[in-house]
């Protein structure tokens, strides 16, 4: 009986070959998480802070060098074998992948720095214990105590394994994978600020409720285009739609189904009413790693779903593209310029910008690829300076982020005031600035396809000028509040990252162009 | 196909006969006295504790097992079909469950130490 | 996208589901019926078992030599008063104890009783029905028995029941870990979870040989599964009365009494089934060609069963009940670790001897590797230890502001006092402890002689 099973059940089943070189920066990310696990399980507590600082900036700089070494690979794994082609080619290792991957390590390094700063807060950003009433005894101890807590790190190091694999990956169902891997870390990170532990808690639930909406949205779409091709493959529902007989409706329908998902991580409006409580409610380092690095990864996928899976249907999601695009760009703008509170402020900056780089989109090119990448690295490293700088002007009850804390700010430190500065006025988009080029290139490739989508960019990008430069007057130019807050010293850690933030910042506005070759160069798609 | 799950399902509507009519038929065989005594709770003979109601009868320290076994679950849900299919994966699959298996046991290990397993 | 076929998936277990209905349904009554009698025969047999361990006699009035003392038990609980507190919630409070009942019948489904024998004029298997995941349909039923357990823990609305049906409900899903991972090497062995798959696959080489391990897990975990003693803290009468079926009474105790024998019966057959080669007959027995066909396979399939019980009844009464703290130890701390890893070692060394490796190299390596997981694993939780009990300590001072809860103390240098020479003879005392005592014999006189 047991050799009848098993002969006819032995054909259906072959070992998928994966070529694991390819995936070795995900590899080693999810090694060094799971040593973080370890640690915390293993090291006293009292080195633990170390030893996990080390094993994320080992495991990010390891997975950064053999992104690095990958360079102008083009597979896809697993290959198929025999008869079975479950799962064969769903991860595509190729330009844009590389290139994504290597932006979010980068990106991701900066920002453990920053989460791993200890000067300018007793303990850390992070609190120690997350779990704490607010307002009980012991939550009143925690705020003088200098305990910190050290999961943050492996939790951070999972997401990033997410993000790894959300831009690279060619088959919807590993697709939403990644995008839970990189979410739920995200999800109890933002419930972890130190100050203001309510408002944490309440960010943190509401981007959780949210986000499980997204997926769900992710899912429903994904099984209606599964429907449609009989296949969740990006390069199969594409040749799909030139074979399959089956309705439009269904195809069309779960494209935009999709697309929601993937808006949502992007926090693109209107898709984005999380992002502004959920910015302000994270921890600031962590706001920063979210802003920067999930943006990357979110586009990263709806860049490969777009041009992969359906670059021939680009007719039908054109329109739409354009109308999230503007509404993404006026929200921004609009209600950035009604804040009184920088971090707020910020947040509906990421909203306006995500705009800015789905008008990239609007036209499938390798210029608009490139562009698109460009864009999200100048920004993600812009963005994760000046929320890092927030971490500096504080108040005795935490981080003074009132826009009117702020005013005269400069004559109490003007080196701090004049890195804003800098990254307000990339963020403006005014040249010699990173964010001058990102825009520029992004506009340069959208200008034929969709002329009149750029004007409105242009009209917006320079509505969103105004806040930025508000602050930058109030910075310079007003009287400085009776009790002003205090500059905090950082540490070597947020120093490093500040300074790599702001001269990336400064270094890809001047001399843009071996960065921009780069992107050109890898704005392929395999797959 | 599903001819096999045919005679689950007559067992089990004879159990299901067999239990229902049992505890139906009970409150006619018995005896009814009535005393109020008897119908509150019973605790040793003390005055009864009033009870919490809804989900916060169970405290919460019991989700965390609750978690943790699906976690285990979840595991051998994965084990289960590798140990039939073992022949065919060979050393590919071997290799998968140890890393497989590892994974769980550093997340095991992280329970373990942080307490996750002590009872009071 | 071409669907993945595992082995056994989605094809019968050949010999099932092709009878005529009528045959079906004899089937189902004996397996009933089966079951039925092995609970009034366990009952019997725990009592005199038990009470010959503790030179006794044991039930002794009832039938000869006391044999329909179970009969006559349960025909009484039919005519005692149901009491059913105001405060439970009277919908699931009537529902659990068939909650609990239900799936026990049903998990015996799909052991095999024996081989294939001629019962009126047609072929067939000894066995209710086999399924490509036969095993499964075990572990789904002991694992919906639980909610009997939690919800008429939770519906009597009273302190013991709920302590004890959320102990049960802890105690039966940290334990079931243990059982699932323990059948994990059988399915390696076997190639297959069918019942009767497992059963032929174990034709030259009961599975208990190569797999003690497994088989020494699998018994401790169906101990706490079962809640049986020394694992009863579910219904530790010493600490909670009845546990989760104090405020039971009439047939749905009794309900609740037969889902525990069946479920004891059913993983003494699961046991036998997966690593005592099922019904094959032991050893001396089976140089005799015809003790392996016909319906002499049930003979031996009952006395492996009965044995298995005997061993429960054996713990029962050599055993004192663990404490709660040590019992949840020993299932998440021992039992799932040392099962991991053996899973691990025995799986390496059968995918390694597939691929012609030799014999010895095949399982020197593997277990060196074990060893080595489990020293070092062993040495590093034992520094743990120390190092946390110094980062309590150190905590403790921490948190030294708190106030400490005091406690009267006795003296400890208390004279006690000389008792007088004559004492009256005490009654009074007596009335207080009637009430309790004539629940717990109401309840409690079933359970042992």
């Amino acid at each position: 009986m047991t050799h009848l099973l098993l002969a006819a059940g032995n054909t259906a089943v072959s070992t998928p070959s994966v070529s694991y070189h390819a995936l070795a920066p995900i590899f080693i990310v999810l090694g060094a998480a799971m040593l973080g696990v370890l640690v915390e399980a293993a090291v006293p507590r009292a080195e633990r802070f170390t030893v996990q600082l080390m094993v994320t900036i080992v495991g990010l700089v390891a997975a950064l060098v053999v992104v690095g070494l990958l360079h102008g690979t083009r597979t896809t794994t697993p290959s198929p074998t025999g008869n079975d082609a479950f799962f064969a080619g769903s991860l595509s290792i190729d330009g844009v992948g590389l290139f994504l991957q290597g932006t979010v390590l980068a990106l991701a390094l900066v920002a453990a720095l920053l989460v791993s700063e200890r000067s300018v807060d007793v303990g850390s950003p992070i609190v120690a214990s997350a779990a704490v009433v607010v307002g009980s005894a012991d939550d009143r101890r925690l705020t003088t105590a200098d305990r910190v807590q050290t999961e943050v790190f492996p939790l951070m190091l999972f997401a990033v394994s997410g993000m790894l694999i959300f831009p690279i990956a060619n088959n919807l169902i590993l697709m939403f994978v990644a995008l839970e891997v990189l979410s739920l870390p995200l999800y109890l990170m933002a419930g972890l600020a130190r100050r203001r532990r309510l408002l944490s808690q309440e960010a943190s639930l509401k981007y959780f409720l949210l986000g499980a909406f997204a997926s769900a949205f992710f899912l429903y779409g994904l099984a209606l285009l599964y429907g449609y091709a009989d296949t969740v493959d990006l390069p199969g529902i594409f040749t799909a739609q030139q074979t399959s007989g089956k309705s439009d409706v269904l195809l069309y329908t779960g494209l935009a189904l999709l697309l929601v998902g993937l808006l949502f991580k992007a926090s693109v409006a209107p898709f984005h009413n999380w992002t502004v409580d959920v910015y302000v409610g994270a921890p600031t380092p962590v706001t920063a790693f979210m802003a920067s690095c999930t943006k990357v990864a979110a586009f990263g996928a709806i860049l490969r779903v777009l041009f992969v899976g359906f670059s021939s249907a680009e007719w039908n999601w054109r329109p739409v593209i354009w109308a999230v695009a503007i509404a993404s760009m006026v929200v921004g703008a609009v209600l950035g310029l009604t804040q009184t509170d920088i971090k707020r402020i910020l947040a509906y900056s990421s909203i306006a910008h995500a705009g800015f780089i789905l008008v990239g989109m609007v036209a499938i090119t390798k210029q608009s690829t490139a562009s698109v990448m460009f864009y999200v690295l100048t920004y993600g490293f812009t963005t994760l300076a000046a929320f890092g700088m927030l971490m500096l002007v504080r108040d005795p009850d935490g981080e003074a982020t009132q826009l009117a804390r702020w005013s005269g700010l400069a004559r109490k430190s003007p080196v701090v005031a004049t890195v804003m500065t800098v990254l307000l006025l990339s963020m403006a988009g005014i040249p010699l600035t990173s964010g001058f080029t990102g825009k520029f290139y992004v506009f340069r490739a959208a200008w034929d396809t969709a002329g009149p989508l750029v004007v409105i960019a242009l009209l917006s990008s320079a509505v969103a000028a105004f806040f930025y430069l508000r602050i930058v007057v109030m910075m310079f130019f007003a009287e400085p509040p009776v009790d002003s807050p205090t500059i905090a010293i950082p540490g070597w850690a947020a120093s490093v990252a500040l300074t790599v933030g702001v001269v990336v910042t400064i270094v890809l506005g001047v001399f843009p162009q071996p960065v921009i070759d780069l992107a050109s160069k890898a704005s392929y798609f395999t797959g | 196909m599903l001819a096999p799950y045919l005679p689950i399902l007559l067992l089990f509507a004879l159990a299901t006969g067999f239990a229902v009519f049992s505890v139906g038929i009970a409150p006619f065989t018995g005896p009814r006295r009535y005393n109020k005594a008897k119908l509150d709770f019973y605790e040793c003979g003390i005055e009864p504790t009033p009870q919490p109601m809804g989900p916060s009868r169970f405290p919460v320290k019991y989700y965390l097992t609750a978690m943790l076994f699906i976690v285990f679950d979840i595991e051998i849900i994965f084990l289960y079909p590798y140990a039939v299919a073992n022949k065919a994966l060979g050393l590919f699959g071997l290799v998968e469950i140890i890393l497989f298996v590892a994974t769980v046991f550093v997340a095991y290990a992280y329970v373990w130490r942080r307490g996750g397993l002590d009872w009071d | 996208m071409s669907p993945v076929a595992l082995p056994g998936s989605g094809q019968n277990v050949p010999g099932f589901g092709d009878l005529p209905i009528w045959l079906v349904l004899i089937k189902v009554l004996l397996v009933f019926v089966f079951l039925v009698v092995m609970t009034l025969f366990a009952i019997v047999f725990e009592r005199k078992v038990v009470g010959r361990m503790q030179n006794r006699i044991g039930p002794n009035r009832v039938g000869p030599w006391g044999t329909l003392q179970s009969l006559a038990d349960g025909m009484k609980l039919a005519f005692k008063e149901e009491i059913i507190p105001v405060l439970a919630d009277k919908a699931v409070y009537w529902l659990a104890p068939v909650v609990s009942a239900v799936p026990a019948f049903l998990a015996f489904s799909v052991i095999p009783f024996g081989p294939t024998v001629s019962m009126f004029g047609h072929r067939t298997p000894l066995q209710l029905t086999d399924l490509p995941v036969g095993v499964l349909v075990v572990f789904a039923c002991s694992s919906l028995g639980v909610y009997g357990i939690v919800l008429s823990g939770w519906a009597s609305g009273s302190t013991y029941p709920l302590l004890g049906g959320l102990r049960s409900a802890a105690q039966m899903i940290s334990y079931e870990v243990a059982m699932g991972l323990s059948m994990v090497a059988v399915f390696l062995f076997a190639g297959t979870m069918s019942t009767s798959g497992i059963v032929s696959s174990q034709d030259h080489l009961w599975n208990v040989i190569p797999l003690i391990v497994s088989f020494c897990i699998y018994a401790i975990s169906v101990v706490g599964e079962t809640n049986r003693a020394p694992f009863d803290l579910a219904e530790a009468e010493s600490e909670l009365v009845g546990g989760f079926h104090t405020e039971y009474s009439s047939f749905k105790f009794a309900m609740f009494f037969l889902a525990e024998y069946i479920n004891m019966i059913t993983v003494s057959a699961l046991a036998t089934t997966l690593f005592l080669g099922g019904w094959r007959a032991p050893w001396p027995l089976s140089l005799w060609h015809g003790a392996n066909a016909g319906w002499w396979p049930v003979l031996w399939f009952v006395g492996k069963v009965v044995a298995f019980i005997f061993v429960f009844v054996w713990l029962r009464g050599t055993l004192p009940r663990l404490r709660y703290d040590q019992f949840m130890h020993l299932g998440w701390k021992t039992l799932i670790p040392i099962n991991l890893v053996w899973i691990l070692a025995v799986t390496s060394i059968h995918v390694l001897r597939d691929r012609g490796w030799p014999a010895w190299k095949a399982t020197v390596l593997p277990l060196g590797i074990v060893l080595l997981l489990i020293v070092v694993p062993a040495l590093m939780a034992y520094e743990g230890y120390t190092a946390r009990r110094l980062a309590a300590a150190a905590e403790d001072d921490e948190d030294a502001g708190r106030e400490e809860p005091t406690f009267p103390i006795p003296p400890l240098d208390l004279r006690v006092p000389t008792s007088p020479v004559r004492r009256e003879p005490v009654t009074a005392g007596l009335r207080g402890g009637a009430t309790a005592l004539d629940r717990t014999i109401d309840h409690g006189d079933t359970s042992d002689g």
